[in-house]
């Protein structure tokens, strides 16, 4: 431990700390994989695009437009938050959680309520779910919660306490309703939980009452549309029209993939628009389509490039709530990646969670963007001995 | 700056790290397992192309029902009355058709079909179902235009023109109420019926019997395989999976020639008397079978299977007189004297009057200080029972129903299968009503008043019964008191001849009076037509049992006079010529022939129904003597004169 405790030079003023940091320390791998794989996600909108309209993909007003300003904003927001003093976050994470609460109570109240849910809200004629925002800024508020605690998590009651923070977040994301969200917040505190070095034994127990709570969440909180979908997937084919329809259009598209696939903009199913939200939930499909085992390999491989580029930061950081926030937006990426694909792939079940970077949808990229950018910013201010 | 090392805050805990690596790799790499699996060892884990809907992609094997042909319906000497003809559906499948084009698409099928614009929109927005299920949106389009759009089906995307069978009802109006019509399956009736396999676009029967033997009629849908294009388009038939099941048909108990005998006959006594709604039911009273069952006004059962119009609808919707009623079992209405039956028998089964044994009729019965008139205001004297249902006596029956009170007489009136449905297989039949101490206890709060008792001795007051539970009354009496749950439907036929269903007659109960109360109210019957109280009835070459009704209901008009109906019941003798028979004997329980005519406010100077009765039986027995009195029709108050 310390054996020299030697304190930072005062941060002297806002200049200071945009400015006096250590750009060497700028993590380049973690933002070269973003960018590409961000560049796959517009890849993949543009192919959405030609398949609803089949020529003029650049012209204004196109998921392939909206794909390209949602990409500039996400690098403006992350440029920011790298440049952004993280510790200030630290600081300010519980007006940042009433924030978060009162925007999701914004969306419940304004959200434009087509079809069944309320989780979207307009801005500017941007579509935007704030739900994507709330993740991160969960994120943000356990890590100050759990880095507070940091060395008592053996405790029940910092668990229970850690808990107590997701709860109104969580229930005011499943009243959108927007069970997917919900599941990432879940996994997301699963996940700060145990790197955190929570008691095994506690974390075992919570999974335990979770998992006996299932069937009371089964018969009162889900909507018959929901258990459709998480069911269908076992047997798509008992409704080959209905709720099994989506997947077996999917996996039929995977299957058609083979090893290099059909070709950017020449997927049979993608190209007649056969897959719904094929632009969204599903492009994982339109992906292994078109671009086959070979694509989809690579952007494994690149996601598993950034999670390493982010748990490295996590376990270089010297400060616990460093490590609290890669642990956070690591477990936010792998949950989302494993429940996306899975569902492509027929073995979880139909859940609204976007795959990062790929889905088409600004919120998710911004949210990621502002994740990392804070990773970075963490990256750039654990100063080293230089002797 | 100094450039020392800010001190490790927190425990690392390399495990943890190294564990979520684990599961990191370990998920990444089940993920391409799968997608190993299903990209690259050719079989998918699971087979997901051939259940797909009509598929947009390429060259397509689907799956589609192959519709069943519902069954016929023939009358009982297998006349087909029902069949199916080849009609043009045309129907949009909502997936098909891009939001961009729906406005054209719309537009032209509006002008191609000759129907306005929103009501396609709606039609399409108001289906049920999946948005890969078509939506009929024009049924019966004439060949030329369904030809028209299905070779245009480029600019037509998500339009399909199918070739479905069409109900054709051969007779037209004249089975309408019995038989039914098929419609459009509607969203409560497909939510119940999914689970039998029926399909958003099908045509159930609504009415009739088309209604109460659907399962039978319907059949069963097979599976076939079919390749398909990009656009939808059936390329050929690759196989078929289950072969589809035609429905079973229907052999009607209905005579069609009897149904339009009856029909005819009561046609002219509704055109002369001016009176717009009846019915007339012939029963065979030895099996409960219907012969025929005409209900006025009807209208075209071929309006629905081709697709009516709103306007259609509403107009028969609001129609006054009831076009969608049958009135015959649905029309309740106070039955009038021919519910003398019911207080005469009570009265000789429970000893109350012996069959000899003579009461005096009168102007009037007093009953504090109301008096209750006899038709005629005077009376014939003494009476035995015989006379007075022949003179259909008032002041005889209040007196009989006094004799019996109105627990007896409401327990024979449901003897008589009077105040509840028959079961007759046809739906929406109305039960009628027997009051009773208890009944009037419930729904108004009082017991029955001595003067109401008068009343329902005479068919009067609360007294309320269908034509079909009066001919089924007379059925029981001409066949010796038992009563038959009448049938429409004799048997049920598989498509290969076998019969599935044979007939059986249905026994309600054997009502409980010994057979000489029958015997006596038989000869009681036949001496109401004996005794001229039916003018010339008595003179057909045939020998004829029945009783008159005329049931007042209403509002008094402006001379205080109220409207009335006229009821004739009766029924004929096996032995039915007068030249075999001259005595006019009806003690045998052998008829063969029991019927019932109603007219809804008649409102003529004779009885209507009598009248239409004595046509009727004149037709049936192809007597060419014709005794029909049209004066009797004249349009009049037969109480006009005033009491």
């Amino acid at each position: 431990m310390g054996v020299l405790r030697v304190e930072r030079d005062a941060p002297t003023g806002i200049a200071a700390r945009v400015g006096g940091v250590a750009w060497r320390d700028f993590d380049l791998q973690l933002f070269v994989y973003a960018v590409l794989l961000a560049t796959l996600g517009l890849t993949m909108a543009y192919s959405n695009t030609a398949a609803q309209l089949g020529g003029d993909v650049a012209q204004g007003g196109t998921t392939f437009v909206r794909g390209l300003v949602w990409a500039v904003v996400a690098l403006v927001a992350f440029a920011a938050a790298t440049a952004f003093d993280y510790t200030w976050l630290k600081a300010f994470s519980w007006p940042i959680y009433v924030v978060n609460l009162a925007l999701l109570v914004a969306s419940l109240v304004l959200g434009s309520s087509d079809a069944v849910s309320a989780r979207w809200v307009s801005i500017f004629g941007l579509q935007f779910q704030f739900s994507e925002i709330a993740k991160i800024l969960m994120i943000v508020v356990l890590a100050r919660y759990l880095a507070d605690h940091d060395r008592r998590l053996d405790s029940l009651a910092a668990i229970v306490g850690a808990c107590l923070i997701v709860i109104p977040p969580w229930i005011l994301v499943l009243m959108q309703p927007d069970l997917g969200t919900s599941l990432v917040f879940i996994a997301v505190l699963v996940g700060m939980l145990f790197m955190g070095g929570a008691s095994l034994r506690w974390l075992g127990a919570l999974a335990a009452a979770t998992l006996a709570a299932l069937p009371l969440v089964w018969t009162y909180v889900l909507h018959d549309y929901q258990k459709e979908r998480l069911t269908s997937f076992l047997d798509p084919a008992k409704d080959p029209l209905g709720a099994g329809f989506q997947l077996l259009t999917a996996q039929h598209a995977v299957s058609d993939g083979g090893w290099l696939g059909a070709g950017l903009t020449n997927g049979a199913q993608s190209q007649s628009n056969l897959l719904p939200v094929q632009a969204t939930d599903f492009v994982f499909a339109v992906l292994a389509e078109e671009l086959g085992f070979i694509g989809c390999l690579v952007v494994f491989l690149l996601f598993a490039a950034l999670l390493w580029r982010i748990l490295t930061i996590a376990w270089r950081s010297r400060d616990p709530f460093g490590l609290m926030v890669g642990a956070g937006v690591a477990s936010m990426i792998l949950f989302q990646i494993v429940v996306n694909v899975g569902m492509v792939l027929g073995v979880m079940p139909i859940t609204g969670i976007p795959l990062p970077f790929i889905t088409h949808g600004g919120a998710s990229l911004v949210s990621i963007a502002i994740g990392l950018g804070i990773l970075q910013s963490i990256a750039m201010r654990q100063q080293r001995a230089e002797w | 700056m100094s450039v020392l090392q800010t001190p490790v805050t927190h425990e690392r805990r390399p495990v943890r790290f190294v564990v979520f690596a684990i599961v990191t790799v370990l998920a990444l790499s089940g993920l391409t397992t799968r997608l190993v699996a299903m990209q690259l060892a050719g079989a998918p884990a699971r087979e997901p192309a051939a259940a797909l809907a009509p598929a947009l992609v390429g060259r397509q094997i689907v799956t589609e029902p192959v519709p069943s042909t519902r069954g016929l319906i023939y009358d009982r000497a297998k006349r087909l009355l029902v069949e199916n003809v080849p009609t043009f559906t045309v129907s949009v499948r909502p997936a098909d058709l891009p939001l961009s084009q729906r406005p054209d698409v719309i537009g032209r099928l509006s002008g191609l079909l000759d129907i306005a614009a929103t009501t396609i929109t709606e039609t399409i927005d108001g289906a049920i179902g999946s948005r890969f299920d078509p939506v009929a949106i024009a049924h019966d389009v004439p060949e030329q235009t369904a030809r028209l759009i299905s070779e245009d089906s480029l600019t037509l995307p998500g339009v399909e023109v199918t070739v479905d069978a069409r109900r054709d009802y051969l007779d037209g109006p004249l089975f309408t109420q019995l038989i039914g019509w098929t419609g459009s399956i509607d969203a409560t009736a497909y939510a119940s019926l999914k689970s039998q396999g029926y399909l958003p676009d099908d045509r159930i029967g609504k009415a009739g019997v088309e209604s109460v033997y659907e399962s039978a009629l319907r059949g069963m849908y097979g599976v076939r395989e079919v390749e398909k294009d990009g656009t939808g388009r059936t390329l050929r038939v690759l196989s078929t999976t289950t072969t589809p099941q035609a429905g079973d048909s229907l052999i009607l108990t209905i005579d069609s020639r009897e149904q339009k005998l009856a029909q005819q006959a009561l046609d002219w006594g509704l055109k002369l008397s001016g009176a717009k709604r009846g019915a007339i039911v012939v029963e065979n009273p030895q099996t409960g079978e219907i012969l025929a069952m005409v209900s006025a006004p009807t209208y075209d059962a071929n309006l629905f299977s081709r697709g009516i119009s709103t306007a259609d609808f509403q107009k028969l919707l609001l129609d006054k007189n009831l076009p969608l009623m049958n009135h015959a079992i649905g029309d309740i209405q106070p039955p009038g004297s021919t519910y003398k039956l019911v207080t005469g028998s009570g009265v000789l089964a429970d000893k109350k009057l012996g069959v000899t044994e003579t009461v005096l009729s009168k102007p009037y019965v007093q009953l504090g200080s109301t008096l209750f008139w006899e038709w005629n205001h005077a009376g014939w004297g003494p009476l035995d029972i015989k006379d007075g249902f022949a003179h259909s006596s008032d002041t005889f029956f209040y007196q009989m129903a006094q004799r019996l009170g109105i627990a007896r007489l409401a327990y024979w009136a449901r003897q008589y299968g009077f105040g509840q449905t028959t079961g007759i297989d046809l739906p929406a039949e109305a039960g009628g009503l027997v009051p009773t101490d208890q009944w009037k206890l419930e729904t108004l709060g009082q017991t029955i008043f001595p003067g109401e008792v008068l009343q329902a001795g005479i068919g009067q007051g609360y007294d309320l019964a269908t034509p079909l539970q009066l001919v089924n009354a007379y059925a029981a009496l001409a066949n010796g008191g038992t009563l038959y749950q009448p049938q429409v439907v004799r048997e049920i036929v598989s498509p290969d001849g076998t019969v599935v269903r044979p007939f059986t007659p249905k026994v309600i109960r054997k009502i409980a009076a010994p057979s000489w109360v029958f015997t006596t109210m038989r000869e009681a019957a036949r001496r109401v037509i004996t005794s001229r109280h039916t003018y010339n009835f008595v003179d057909l070459p045939i020998v004829v049992a029945g009783k008159t009704g005329t049931a007042e209901f209403g509002l008094r008009d402006k001379n205080g006079v109220l409207p009335y109906h006229n009821w004739f019941a009766g029924f004929t003798p096996k032995n039915v010529w007068t030249k075999d028979n001259p005595t006019g004997d009806v003690s045998k329980p052998d008829s063969q022939l029991a019927f019932a005519v109603f007219i809804y406010d008649a409102g003529t100077l004779g009885n209507t129904a009598t009248e239409v009765a004595k046509y009727y039986l004149q037709l049936h027995y192809g007597i060419k003597q014709d005794l029909r009195l049209p004066q009797l029709l004249e349009r009049t108050n037969f109480y006009q004169g005033g009491r």
